[in-house]
Formats: structure tokens, sequence, C-alpha cells
């Protein structure tokens, strides 16, 4: 089963040590700078929009000045449109993405799975530079002429052809997400490669932490639905650049023309699986911290396993509930209703598998569980808001309300992000060799938990009252204006939680240069990459281990006093006189 | 020739203009938060499904919090963890019953009730075909509404026909059948005080009915993002009596058709009505 | 095993992985990546075939419609191709590099008449007022044929290199993963031609 992996000299060479590197470790640090760089710009367009919001037509201050001087400072509505269109794309394509799947998935599944790298270093390696040349043509669409892309995250034409968005910064936008979709299968297809032929002997598919379980899952995913984003992208170029018509359609009522449809359909078929793309390494992450940090097996293993693979099988079939309203066929709409509730099952079991996990156990509440927590925390609040937007006569009401914002900030923004930052805290030592401050960590968090809950149940609020998405003045309506205090106090929530992410960023930096030295195991966590030096040599492992038994072996009284330490490293031979305990046997086949 | 016709449309819709804005002042505020007020004659049964769904939601969070606030203070870093892998039967089905049970309380009622507002109500667009539905066509644009009423012939296309700009005025208590087509981009149609909402499509027809139990004026809001100025297309909603309705509609009838420009072919929209 | 080969994106090789073993995983990412690009050409057909359905008429009365002898041919010689790449490589399997040697540019020259073939389509439905811009027929026809000639172009540069090193005897039994991998890109483009040519020339 298991490859003979060989060991590379480290390169001499500067750029090829650390730029143009096939070391996993090294792509995935250059894809969380790149990640976290966006994920500052993309924010940055955010507060913009909520400072609208609150000061329609005001001059915004510091931003307004950095970025639309030419205009007087203010956001007009056409800036105001790219602003939330471009916020949207980067943080789902180049925050998000880069971060929870470029970085985390680069850094861990070869750790984690006792491999010395990836399967192509080279596809790699290319897929970071793919990926940062999409940036670099995001950066681009807001520079020409024109204006940069405005017709929202999801480019509905025929708003997103020549008939609503003449401008080059739309075609370069959908250009690059067409370049950033071609990385991500790059890395998908690494990923699944990886994870299928390169795991340690000994590492059976119910062995893997649950983080590699969601990456691998993600990828398949990604893999899969990725390209289908492609060929709508493909499409609307063509309309764009060639002037055919597949999205065009005629004036009303006119029949022959273009399908304006089929891009929701083309669109929502990648963007359903898209949002568990984005949560499910959130998922994984989140369980295996619980489990860590409350020194506590993972509660039913097995079933947080399929839990997360009936997620995945059913997210693909769901989609159809983004587009109740758009005139689909009512039997379609009903399918789609039921599939979508189903979800809910495997969700529900992945959440009382966390509490559970925790339930009796010895809850240690370091930096990555307190986020682990908060992941918990708001994915609940976003799951549970879900619901509604599920069915249909819930759905006509709330379609492209603030209720939606609130709901999808809540999920895929906020747990994904939460998650991000529990992995870098839990993961920066072994990435850097050192330990992040926890006491600026704990500020960070609790800035983060209570103005993210704040800034979008104050959406979901908002959407309740019927507030439609994405308007440049929402007290023109008579029915909004009294939501003009509450969009006020929510923006300053806002302006708190982006004030919040300061105390990151001081962290980041000081505990690079003056971090206190991590040593090998600082979390006393059992799973492979915990074995080996901080930061890994660049071949991993000396010896590729054997692994006996699952992630989360923690809390065996036995273990404890033979060794004095409770938990067991997963290529630990049982010390003599313990027996496999049947948990863990259990997890076997 | 062309651009005195364009001339002669803007002045057309200059009055038009001026008095729909003169008058939003008078369509009605809202206050506090939570639902705009509900005028439909069946919008409640989209408040109380949402409100209902909505409460569980709140429990079942609640409960979520309260265990995790024991776990962190009772099962503190001082708790000796048990030993446990939760891969025992009773574990297993447990977690299992827990989640199924919670399906068909919370989702199944949920789907329940969706499925008969839907068929009986929202979507069930024959039920609102009676003698007295008004019929109306709504052709969206960049970004106004344009609505058309068949007129006395009971057709559309016609010369007859009453065609206003974002100023739609219905009968209170009877049924309203509303057909959407859009001519450039995608629109929304969305009156927040009645619950409803579809979406206008170019090359497509899309349905919407609605009843209002009440008189007053209300927003007619776009919900689709559709270009710049998506925020500033929004139309008014009149519900008048009976009475009203019918003096207006004579009235708008008749300047319609003096009105009437059969060069104006920009303005000569309109399809058949699309039966059930 | 030529020296090459031992210089990695890491540096210098110091312990080889066994062969075969190599090659499967390069296999299994290059299943993957043609899964995925099933599912691009899925999205571009499954617009098609939505446009398809909502038209009434299929060609518009006043487009002309596609010819079917120039593509049918085309399938012939997409056919060949792949017949004469996978000839090749059974060949080079088998120990025969001679085969492979003249295999793949007969498979470059086959592949070079499709891509003259095609454009004679082109050039005639261009002259006959079929344009990009002539609306949805005239999409689909011109969207999916120049994105599935796309492909073949690339398979056509990879071809001539891979011609190229296999005169200068890169490729032995123990050593044709490249010739593999791009067979099998190969063959997936011919199979989506036949797709193409069912779908949009035949029916």
């Amino acid at each position: 089963m298991v490859e003979l992996q060989p060991i590379h000299e480290v390169p001499e060479s500067f750029i090829k040590r650390w730029i143009f590197s096939g070391d996993h470790k090294v792509i995935a640090k250059q894809f969380l700078w790149a990640g976290l760089l966006f994920l500052a710009f993309g924010g940055t367009l955010a507060m913009m929009i909520r400072w609208q919001w609150a000061y329609p037509g005001e001059k915004v201050p510091v931003l307004g000045d950095l970025f639309l001087s030419a205009q007087g400072g203010v956001v007009t509505p056409s800036t105001y449109a790219t602003l939330f269109t471009t916020h949207g794309l980067i943080m789902v394509f180049w925050a998000i993405t880069p971060l929870l799947i470029g970085a985390f998935g680069n850094l861990v599944i070869p750790l984690m799975i006792g491999a010395r790298d990836m399967a192509f270093p080279w596809l790699n390696m290319a897929s970071f530079w793919v990926f940062f040349l999409s940036q670099l043509m995001v950066i681009a669409s807001f520079l020409v002429e024109l204006g940069g892309a405005a017709a929202g995250w999801t480019t509905y034409p025929p708003l997103s052809t020549n008939v609503g968005t003449p401008g080059y910064g739309q075609s370069i936008m959908v250009a690059a997400l067409f370049v950033t979709g071609i990385a991500t299968i790059m890395g998908a297809l690494n990923y699944i490669t990886t994870i299928i032929r390169f795991r340690a002997p000994g590492m059976t598919y119910m062995r893997m932490p649950l983080t590699i379980w969601a990456m691998f899952l993600t990828s398949i995913l990604n893999a899969l639905f990725v390209p289908v984003l492609g060929s709508a992208g493909l499409l609307l170029l063509f309309d764009r650049t060639f002037g055919t018509s597949f999205f065009i359609a005629g004036a009303a009522g006119v029949q022959g023309q273009g399908d304006p449809i089929v891009f929701q359909h083309l669109f929502w078929i990648f963007g359903h699986p898209e949002v568990y793309i984005l949560i499910l390494p959130a998922w994984g992450i989140v369980g295996d911290l619980v489990s860590f940090f409350t020194r506590k097996p993972h509660y039913w293993y097995k079933g947080s396993v399929f839990a997360m693979i009936a997620v995945t099988v059913v997210s693909a079939v769901v989609y159809g509930h983004h587009m109740y309203v758009t005139g689909m066929n009512p039997l379609l709409s009903h399918t789609f209703m039921l599939l979508t509730l189903i979800i809910s099952i495997p969700a529900e079991v992945l959440f009382l598998n966390w509490l559970h996990t925790m339930w009796k156990g010895s809850m240690q509440l370091t930096t990555p569980m307190l986020f682990a927590l908060g992941t918990i925390f708001v994915f609940g609040l976003g799951g549970l808001t879900g619901i509604v937007l599920g069915t249909i006569s819930t759905d006509i009401y709330l379609h492209d309300t603030m209720w939606v914002v609130g709901h999808f900030h809540f999920t895929m923004a906020s747990a994904s992000f939460l998650a991000i930052f529990a992995g870098t805290y839990f993961w920066f030592p072994k990435m850097y060799g050192r330990m992040m401050d926890e006491k600026l960590g704990r500020l960070h968090f609790a800035f983060s938990l209570i103005f993210i809950t704040l800034l979008f149940g104050g959406q979901l609020a908002a959407g309740y009252g019927g507030h439609q998405r994405r308007l440049f003045d929402p007290y023109q309506y008579t029915f909004l204006e009294h939501l003009l205090p509450l969009n006020r106090a929510v923006s300053h929530a806002a302006f708190a939680l982006a004030f919040g992410q300061i105390f990151f960023v001081i962290n980041f930096f000081k505990s690079l240069v003056s971090g206190k030295e991590a040593g090998d195991n600082p979390w006393n966590v059992g799973t492979l990459e915990w074995t080996i030096s901080s930061p890994p040599p660049m071949h991993n492992f000396d010896v590729i281990p054997t692994v006996r038994r699952g992630p989360h072996e923690f809390a065996n009284p036995d273990v404890k006093e033979a060794l004095g330490r409770d938990f067991l490293y997963q290529d630990e031979e049982m010390p003599e006189n313990v027996e496999e305990p049947q948990g863990a046997l259990a997890q076997l086949a | 020739m062309s651009g005195l016709r364009h001339i002669k449309k803007w002045i057309a819709t200059v009055p038009v203009l001026l008095w729909s804005s003169s008058s939003f002042a008078a369509v009605q505020g809202e206050a506090g938060i939570g639902f705009p007020r509900d005028v439909s004659v069946d919008g409640e049964r989209i408040d109380w499904l949402l409100n209902v769904t909505n409460g569980f939601a709140l429990l079942l969070f609640i409960i979520m919090c309260v265990w995790m606030a024991i776990c962190i203070l009772k099962h503190n870093k001082n708790h000796t963890p048990d030993y446990d892998y939760g891969t025992s039967k009773h574990s297993v089905y447990t977690a299992i019953t827990v989640s199924v049970l919670i399906f068909f309380v919370v989702d199944g009622n949920l789907f329940y009730n969706s499925v008969i507002d839907v068929n009986e109500i929202f979507w069930n667009y024959k039920a609102a075909e009676t003698e007295d539905t008004v019929r109306i066509e709504v052709n969206a644009r960049q970004w106004a509404w344009s609505i058309r009423y068949p007129g006395p012939d009971n057709m559309f296309n016609t010369k007859d026909d009453i065609v206003t700009l974002n100023d739609m005025r219905v009968p209170v208590n009877k049924p309203i059948s509303l057909q959407l087509g859009a001519v450039d981009v995608i629109h929304s149609f969305f009156l927040p005080n009645l619950r409803i909402k579809n979406d206008a499509v170019p090359g497509m027809i899309n349905k919407l009915w609605f009843q209002a139990k009440e008189t007053g004026e209300f927003d007619i809001a776009c919900t689709q993002h559709c270009g710049t100025y998506h925020y500033k297309m929004k139309g008014k909603l009149t519900i008048l009596e009976q009475a009203d309705y019918d003096a207006w509609y004579k009235e708008a009838q008749i300047n319609s058709e003096r009105d009437y420009d059969d060069t104006d072919a920009q303005a000569h929209w309109g399809w058949k009505w699309r039966e059930m | 095993m030529s020296l090459a080969a031992d210089i990695g994106p890491m540096g210098k090789v110091i312990k080889y992985a066994p062969n075969e073993r190599r090659d499967w995983n390069a296999f299994l990412g290059m299943v993957i990546f043609l899964g995925s690009w099933i599912m691009l050409f899925g999205g571009i057909f499954l617009t098609y075939g939505a446009l398809r359905a909502r038209a009434e008429i299929w060609p518009p009365l006043d487009m002309p419609p596609l010819p079917l002898d120039f593509p049918a041919m085309n399938t012939l010689v997409i056919v060949l191709s792949s017949a004469s790449l996978q000839i090749g490589l059974n060949g080079v399997k088998a120990g025969k590099t001679h085969l492979l040697q003249w295999g793949l540019p007969v498979t470059t020259v086959l592949g070079t008449l499709f891509i003259v073939l095609q454009s004679v389509v082109w050039f005639d439905l261009w002259q006959e007022g079929l344009q990009f811009t002539s609306g949805p027929y005239a999409s689909v026809f011109y969207a999916i044929t120049t994105f599935h000639a796309a492909h073949v172009l690339i398979g056509l540069g990879a071809l001539l290199w891979l011609s190229i090193q296999s005169w200068r005897g890169m490729y032995t039994p123990a050593r044709y993963l490249s010739i593999r991998l791009w067979a099998m890109y190969w063959h997936f483009v011919g199979i989506i031609w036949g797709f193409i040519f069912l779908t949009v020339y035949v029916l």
C-alpha cells in the first residue's frame, strides 16, 4: 500500500528553497500569507460597505482618502456595486479558499498522514503560482477603465454580460475566477492522490484525523464542481468578448434567445458544494481540536466521518434552493426542498458528536480551543437560521434579504474564519517553531466572537424586516427607514470587529520574531505532525512512521499510569501491560 | 423623428414621476424590529411558520449554549476526562435518535406547512383566477417597474390598456394576479407587506398573486441586484377600496387611451396572458 | 534511467521510488484531472441542452444547417489518431520502440488534419453567415467546437514534443509515463469529439 518515498536534498539556492519551492510546508506558508493579505483586503472593502449603510453619502474616514480620493472620498452607487461584488468574490475565492484549503491542506495533509511531501510537488508549486496570478488579476480588475466587477459575487447574467457591466474589470474578474479555479483543481487532485497513496503504513482511512477526512472530501468536491463554475465562467467570457448569446435573453416574453437561468443552474451546481467546500475543513479542524483540548477521544469518530461523507454527497443535489424564486418548475423545487432539509440530519450528528466529546472532558481553554468553540457557536447560529431558507414558502419572503446575508456570513464566513484562526493558533508552532501569544489570542477571540455575533445577528434582524441585499441606500424605501439606527449600530460592531483583528496581526508578527520556543509537541497531542521537530525538516519524517491507532487516543487511565501522560502518539507502541482498548479497536475496521 | 418621440415620452413621464415622488411620503413606515406590517390575507402563514421554526431554532441554540457552558465551567481542566469513544450501541442509537427526532419535529413541521402553503396558496395560480381577479402585467427595466392593466377588452398590448410607471393600484380583498417580465437584466418583484416575491427574468414570464386585506400605500421593492441604481428601483403599491379603485381605473383608462401613441414602439410591450 | 529524472523540484533525488508505483500516482492524478474536465465539458453540454430545449426550431430557419460530411470524416480521423497512438503506446510497453517512433508522428499528422478539416467547416459556415453574434445556435456551435479544438491543439503540441523525444530515444519499456498520460488525454479529447459529433452535428 505504502510508497517508498524519496528523501530530497535541501536545495541550496534561496529561490528554490523559499520561493519556487516544491516543499509543501513552504507552499502552505505562501498560501497563508497570500490569503491573509487578501483577507485584509476583503475586510477593508466590507468596512466601506458598512460605512455607507451607517452614514449614507458621507465621506468615508481614512479609507475614503486612501482609495476614493478621485470622487471626494464618498462611496458612489457604482463604487458601491464594485465594493460588494469584489468583497464577496475576494473573501470566498481569495481568502477562505487559500487559507483553509491552500494553507492548512498543504501543511497538514503530508504531516498528518506521515508522508514526506505531496504526491506532485511540482504541481503543488504551480498551483500556488497560478493562484497568485489570479490574485494579480483581481487587483488589475480594479485599475482598468470603466471600473471593476460590479455584477454581484454571483455574477448573474445578463447583468454580468456587456448589457449590464461593460467594463473590462468584470471580464478580468471572470477570467480570474477561471484561473483560480484551475489552481484549485490542481491542488485538489494533488490532495486526493496524496491521501489515497501516501498514507503511512497502518494509517487506515478510519485512523485518519478528521481534518484529513475533511480535506479529502473537500478536495473531491473541488475537483468535481469547480470545473462547472469554470464552464459557466468560460461561456460568460465568450458572451462578453465574442458577442455570443448564451445568457443574454431578449425583452419581456420573447423566447428563443439565450437563457440567463442556465447560468444560475451552473453557478449553483458549483455554488452549493462550494459552501461545503469552505465549511468541511472547518468541521474537520473543529472535530479534532475539540477532542485534543478536552483530552478525551472524539465521540463516535465513525459517525462524524460518515456524517461528513453524507453531507458531501447530499451537497451535490440540493443547489436548487438558491433558485426558488426564479420560476423553476415547482416539482423540482419541492424535490430540492426535501433534499435540502435532509442535510440537517448529518449536521446534527456532527454537532451532537462535538457536544458529546466535550461532555465529561477536561476542557483546556487554549486559544485554538476558544476559536474552535467559537466556530461551533457561530455555525450553530448560522446553521439554525438557514433552515427557513431551505423551504419554499419561507424563502419566498426571505430570499435575497439581509437574512440570507446574515445566515451565510455566520456559516461560511464566520465559521470558516474562526476555524482558520483556530488552525493558525494551533499549527503556528509547527509552521514557525514558536508559540503565539495566548493573551493577545484571547483578546482577539473575545473581539471576534462578540462582534461577529452582533454584526451578523444584526443583519439577520434587518432581514426579518425585509431589508433587501445590496442596497446602496436602503433608506430610499419607506419600510426600511426605521432600520437606520440598527444598521448604524451593526456597522459599529463591524468596525470593532475589524479593530479586534489588529490583535491578531500584532500577535502574528510578534510571535514570528519573539514567540516562545514551541518544542516538538506543545499541545500534547498524538497525531503524527507532533512527533517531529517544529518546524519539521524538509523531508518531514526521517523514518516513515507506522501507525497503530486513531488520532484521538486520550484519557486512557492505564496509559497514564504507565507513561505519566494522558495521550498516546498514533505511531507509538502500547506500553507493556496495557491492552489496546476496546474503543480504539472498534476503529480498526 | 425618433428623438422627438423620445422627448414626447419623457415629457409624458414627468408628471407621473413628480406626482408619485410627492406622494411617497404617504407610504406607511415601520417601527421596531420584525416583519413589516402584514396586509395580505395569507401572509400570516409565512410569519407563523418563520416564527415557529426560528423559535425551535432558538431553543436548540440555547440548549447547545447551556451544554457548552456546563462543559466549560464544570468539565474544566481540573475534571478527570471520561475514557469514552462513544462507540457503544447505546451512544450511537442516542445520537441517531436525537438527530432524527429533531429532524422530524423541526424540519418536518416546516416542510409539511411549506408544501401546503405553497401548493394551496402562494404558487396556486389557478385558485387566483376568479371572476373578480385583477390581472396586471409588470415589465421590469433598469430601474423602474412598468405596469399594465388590460383595459375593458381584457387584452394586453392594446390601445385601451392602462399603463403606469412605478404606480400599482389594486382593490382590497380581491385576488390580484401578476405576470412579470424583464427587458434588460434580472429583477425581482418584492412586496414586503404582502410577503411575496418572484424574479422578473428576461425571456421568461413569471407569475405572482396576492390578496390584500387592508387599504394603504406600500413599497414595491427590487430584491435582485440589477445594476448601479438597484436601490432606486422602487415602486408604490396602493391598495384601495373597490369604489375608489373603480373610479381611478375609469379615469386612468380614459387618460391612457387619449395619450396612446402608436408610433412609440417602445411603449408597446405586453404579452398574451399566460393561462395556467 | 536518464540523469534528468534525478533532479526533482526539491533537489537531487537520493532514493528512488519504484517506477510502477510512481506511475500509478500519476495515473490516478490524471484520472482525477479528466474527471474534473468531464464536469467542465458537462457544464457546457448542459447549457447547450437547455438552450436547445427552449428553442422552438433548431437550427433557426435563417441559419445554415451544420454539415455532416467533414465532421464525419473528422470522426474517422480522430478514431484513427487514437488508434495509432495506442499502437505506439502498446509498442513501447512491449519494447518495440519503433512503433512508438512512427505512431507519434502519425498521430500528430492526423491531429493536424483534424484541425484543418474543422477549419474548413468553420470557414464555410462563417461565409454562409453563421457568426459568433448570430444567436444561441451559433454560440453553441462555435463555443463547443473551438473550445474542443483548443484542447486538440494542446494535445498536438505535446505530441510533437513527445515525437521528438521518442526519436531521441527517451522512452523505454521501463519509462513511458508521459506517453501513457498524454494517450489518456488524447483519448479523452477524442471521446469528447464523439459527443460533439453526435449531439451538435447529427442531432
